[in-house]
C-alpha cells in the first residue's frame, strides 16, 4: 500500500513536472523566437508596402519618373525603339514597369514573372478575364517579392491616365449651321461623368489585348513591335475596335462626345449658352483663324517636315490629342451613322477642306480600300492600297 | 475495483492532468507581435469598416461585458468573395481581465453583436487595457496599455476608398491613400472563367432583348433593387426613361444607343425640352416602350 501510495505521488510529480516545463518550453523559448520572427514579418510588409507605394509612383510618372531617365536607353535598346514617340505614352503602361523590372540597379525587391503572360511581370486584370470581385478599374496586377524575406505582395495598378473628363456643359453636334434660323443639334452632360480616351488606341494596347483579352475576339490580329509599339492601332474592323473598348469596360467613341471635347467653347464660363456657336479648329475661337502648322494640325504637307508618331498635334480644350489631322478615326455617330470617321488627316494637303471639327466622311468598318469610304466626293489624292483608320474608346462613370 | 486496477485511475489522473494543461495552452491569450502581425497581414487589404465605435476614446463601459467595436470587410483568399472581421472588446472588470477577440464570418452581411463561442478566434489576447481606435489618414490606430505597457498598433488600408473625384480635364481619382493602388490577395482562382461572377455577353444587345439591365430606376427616380454596372463584365449603358436627375435605368454591354430598336441616346434636357429628351439616327424617331425606355423606330 505505502509502495503504491508512493507510486502514485511519483507519478504526480512527473506529470506536474511535465506539464511545468512543457508549458515553459511553449511559453517563453520559442516565444521570444517566434515573436522576433513576427517582427521580421511586420518589417517585411512594411517593405512591401514602401516598395508597392515606389512602383506606383513610377506608374503614374511615367517618363518624368528618375527611373525612366536611367534606364531609358537600356529599355529602347532592348524594345529595338529607334524613333522618337511620345513619351508620355509611359504614364500608366506595364512597359516602363518591365524595363523597371529588368534594368533598375539596387531594388531591394524584384517583380515575379508569369509564365502565361510570356514571362512578363504584370498580368493585366478586366472584368472579362479576372473574377476578383470589386475592381472598379482595369489596371494590372504585379507580384512583389521582398529580396531579404522572400515575402510577396500582390498589387493592382489602375489603368486610368489616358483618359479625361469631359466637362458638364451644353455642347453642339456637328458643324455650325450658317443658314439663319437654322437649327443646331445641341445637347448636355450634366449629371453624367464622362470619360474620354485622350489619344488614340495604341498598338502596345493592342498587343496587350492580344495577350489577355479572349482569344476568340482577337483572331487575325497580329502583334506589333519595335517603332510600332507607340503608333495608333490602325488596321482593326470596326467590330474589333468595339471588341477592345468592351475588353476595357469601355464604348468606342461617338460623334458627338468628340465634337464637344474638340470644339473651343466661346466663354468657358458660360455652361448653358445660348447658341453654341463654334469654329471648325479647335486651337481658336475665329472660323478665320487658320493656320497651316503642323503642331496644331498633322496634314500631308507634315510627312517630309517630321515623322507622324501617336499624339502628333496639341490637345483640344478639353485634353483630346489628334482631334485634326494624322490618321483617319472610327466614331460611332448616333446620329448619322453614316458619318462616322474624321477624314481631317495626313491624306489631304493642309488646304483641304475635311480639315474641319465635325465634318465626317464615311466608313464601311471592315475594309480599307478607296472604295470602303465614302469622301463625299472630295477623295484623297494619293496612291494608297490600305488607309489607317485608328480609335479611341470612351466611359460613363457611376455617380 | 479501486484496489484491483490502481494503474488505470493513475492514466485517467494524469490524461486527465495533460489534457487539461493542453486546454490551457489552446485558449492562451497571443502575444502582442503575433497580433501585430496577423491584424497588419489581413487588415491591409480591407475594403471597408464600420466602425470604430469609439473614434480614439478610451473603451471603459461597460465593464466586464463583451462589445462589438469595429467591423472590417475584405477580400477572401483569391478575391472572389469577401467576409468579416468582427472585433470584439471587453473591458476589464474586478478579476476578469480584459480581452481583445477577432473572429471572422463568412456570408454575412454584417457582424453579430457578440462572438460566436463554437468559433475558432483569429487572434485573441488578454491584458489590453485602455483601448483606443481611431481611423485617420486612411490608417487603423489601436492605442493601449499591454501588461501596463503603453503599445499601439498602425494599419495602413489602402484600399479604403471615400469616394471618387471628378475634375475636369483631369483623369479619375479616388479619395484613397494612393488613388490608383489597391492590394490584392490573388491565387490561380482569381483568374478562374468559371468563377467569373461578372455580367454580360459581348454579343448581347438591347435590341435582341439579351442586355441585362444592371440598375432599374422607377417614374418616382428610386432605384429598384441593387446597382449592379459596377459587376458589368464589357461596360455599361444609360437610356431615357424618366428624365431623372441620376439618369435612368442602365444596361450592361456595348452601347448601340441611337440605332434601329435600339434605346436612345440621352441629349440631357437643359437645352432642349424634355420630348426631344432622346436622340436617335436622324432617320429614326424615339418612341417610349412599354417600360417606358426611349427605343428609336
Amino acid at each position: 500500500m505505502k509502495n503504491y501510495k508512493r507510486f502514485i505521488l511519483i507519478m504526480l510529480f512527473c506529470a506536474v513536472a511535465f506539464v511545468i516545463s512543457f508549458s515553459f518550453f511553449m511559453d517563453f523559448s520559442p516565444i521570444s523566437g517566434k515573436s522576433d520572427q513576427f517582427v521580421q514579418d511586420k518589417q517585411a510588409l512594411k517593405r512591401l508596402l514602401h516598395n508597392s507605394s515606389e512602383i506606383h509612383r513610377i506608374w503614374k510618372a511615367g517618363e518624368e519618373s528618375r527611373e525612366w531617365s536611367l534606364i531609358s536607353e537600356e529599355c529602347k535598346k532592348e524594345l529595338r525603339i529607334t524613333k522618337n514617340f511620345d513619351e508620355s505614352l509611359l504614364r500608366c503602361s506595364p512597359l516602363l514597369l518591365q524595363c523597371h523590372s529588368l534594368f533598375s540597379k539596387n531594388l531591394d525587391y524584384s517583380l515575379v514573372t508569369f509564365e502565361e503572360s510570356g514571362n512578363l511581370p504584370f498580368r493585366y486584370l478586366t472584368k472579362s478575364n479576372s473574377s476578383y470581385q470589386g475592381l472598379r478599374e482595369v489596371g494590372i496586377a504585379v507580384t512583389l517579392v521582398d529580396k531579404k524575406s522572400l515575402k510577396k505582395l500582390d498589387i493592382f495598378l489602375e489603368d486610368n491616365c489616358h483618359e479625361v473628363y469631359l466637362e458638364q456643359r451644353a455642347y453642339a453636334y456637328g458643324e455650325q449651321i450658317e443658314i439663319k434660323d437654322g437649327e443646331d443639334y445641341r445637347f448636355d452632360n450634366f449629371d453624367r461623368h464622362i470619360y474620354l480616351d485622350t489619344h488614340l488606341v495604341t498598338n502596345f494596347d493592342i498587343n496587350m489585348w492580344l495577350k489577355f483579352g479572349n482569344p476568340d475576339f482577337t483572331k487575325g490580329i497580329s502583334e506589333k513591335k519595335e517603332d510600332e509599339l507607340f503608333l495608333p492601332a490602325v488596321f482593326l474592323t470596326y467590330t474589333q475596335m468595339e471588341s477592345y473598348c468592351s475588353y476595357k469596360g469601355r464604348q468606342v467613341l461617338q460623334a458627338h462626345f468628340l465634337d464637344a471635347a474638340s470644339f473651343l467653347p466661346m466663354d468657358l464660363n458660360e455652361k448653358i449658352p445660348k447658341r453654341n456657336l463654334r469654329s471648325p479648329y479647335y486651337w481658336t475661337k475665329k472660323a478665320s483663324e487658320y493656320k497651316s502648322d503642323c503642331k496644331l494640325l498633322y496634314s500631308k504637307d507634315c510627312l517630309g517636315k517630321r515623322e507622324y508618331q501617336t499624339n502628333s498635334s496639341q490637345p483640344s480644350w478639353a485634353g483630346l490629342f489628334d482631334t485634326m489631322g494624322g490618321v483617319f478615326e472610327a466614331v460611332r455617330n448616333p446620329i448619322d451613322g453614316e458619318s462616322n470617321l474624321k477624314a481631317s488627316s495626313y491624306y489631304f494637303d493642309s488646304k483641304s477642306s475635311w480639315h474641319k471639327i465635325g465634318f465626317r466622311a464615311g466608313w464601311n468598318g471592315e475594309g480599307f480600300g478607296l472604295r470602303d469610304f465614302d469622301f463625299r466626293g472630295l477623295n484623297p489624292y494619293v496612291n494608297i492600297d490600305k488607309f489607317k483608320v485608328g480609335f479611341r474608346c470612351m466611359r460613363e462613370i457611376l455617380q | 475495483m479501486y484496489e484491483r486496477n490502481p494503474p488505470m485511475k493513475n492514466i485517467l489522473i494524469l490524461t486527465i492532468i495533460f489534457l487539461f494543461s493542453c486546454s490551457e495552452i489552446n485558449s492562451k491569450s497571443q502575444s502582442l507581435a503575433e497580433v501585430d502581425w496577423l491584424l497588419s497581414s489581413e487588415w491591409i487589404y480591407a475594403t471597408k469598416i464600420v466602425g470604430p465605435q469609439y473614434n480614439n476614446e478610451e473603451i471603459t463601459r461597460p465593464p466586464g461585458v463583451e462589445q462589438l467595436v469595429m467591423s472590417i470587410v475584405l477580400p477572401d483568399l483569391g478575391g472572389l468573395n469577401s467576409k468579416h472581421q468582427c472585433l470584439y472588446y471587453t473591458v476589464k472588470f474586478k478579476e476578469k481581465k480584459s480581452s481583445f477577440r477577432i473572429q471572422e464570418f463568412k456570408n454575412v452581411d454584417k457582424c453579430p453583436e457578440i462572438s460566436d463561442n463554437e468559433r475558432e478566434n483569429f487572434v485573441y489576447i488578454e491584458g489590453i487595457d485602455n483601448l483606443k481606435l481611431a481611423f485617420k489618414s486612411y490608417q487603423i490606430i489601436m492605442n493601449f496599455k499591454h501588461n501596463k505597457k503603453e503599445s499601439v498598433i498602425e494599419i495602413m488600408l489602402p484600399n479604403i476608398e471615400e469616394g471618387l473625384i471628378h475634375n475636369k480635364y483631369e483623369a479619375i481619382t479616388t479619395k484613397s491613400l494612393r488613388p490608383g493602388l489597391k492590394l490584392l490577395r490573388l491565387t490561380e482562382e482569381s483568374f478562374d472563367f468559371a468563377s467569373n461572377k461578372n455580367l454580360g455577353k459581348l454579343s448581347d444587345r438591347f435590341s435582341l432583348g439579351t442586355a441585362i439591365r444592371c440598375q432599374q430606376v422607377n417614374k418616382n427616380c428610386e432605384s429598384v433593387g441593387e446597382n449592379r454596372c459596377e459587376m458589368c463584365r464589357y461596360g455599361w449603358y444609360e437610356v431615357v426613361d424618366f428624365q431623372c436627375p441620376n439618369g435612368g435605368s442602365k444596361f450592361c454591354g456595348q452601347n448601340h444607343c441611337g440605332e434601329k430598336n435600339e434605346p436612345a441616346c440621352p441629349r440631357g434636357t437643359r437645352v432642349v425640352p424634355i420630348e426631344e429628351a432622346g436622340l436617335c439616327q436622324s432617320d429614326l424617331g424615339p418612341v417610349a416602350n412599354f417600360e417606358k425606355i426611349l427605343v428609336c423606330q
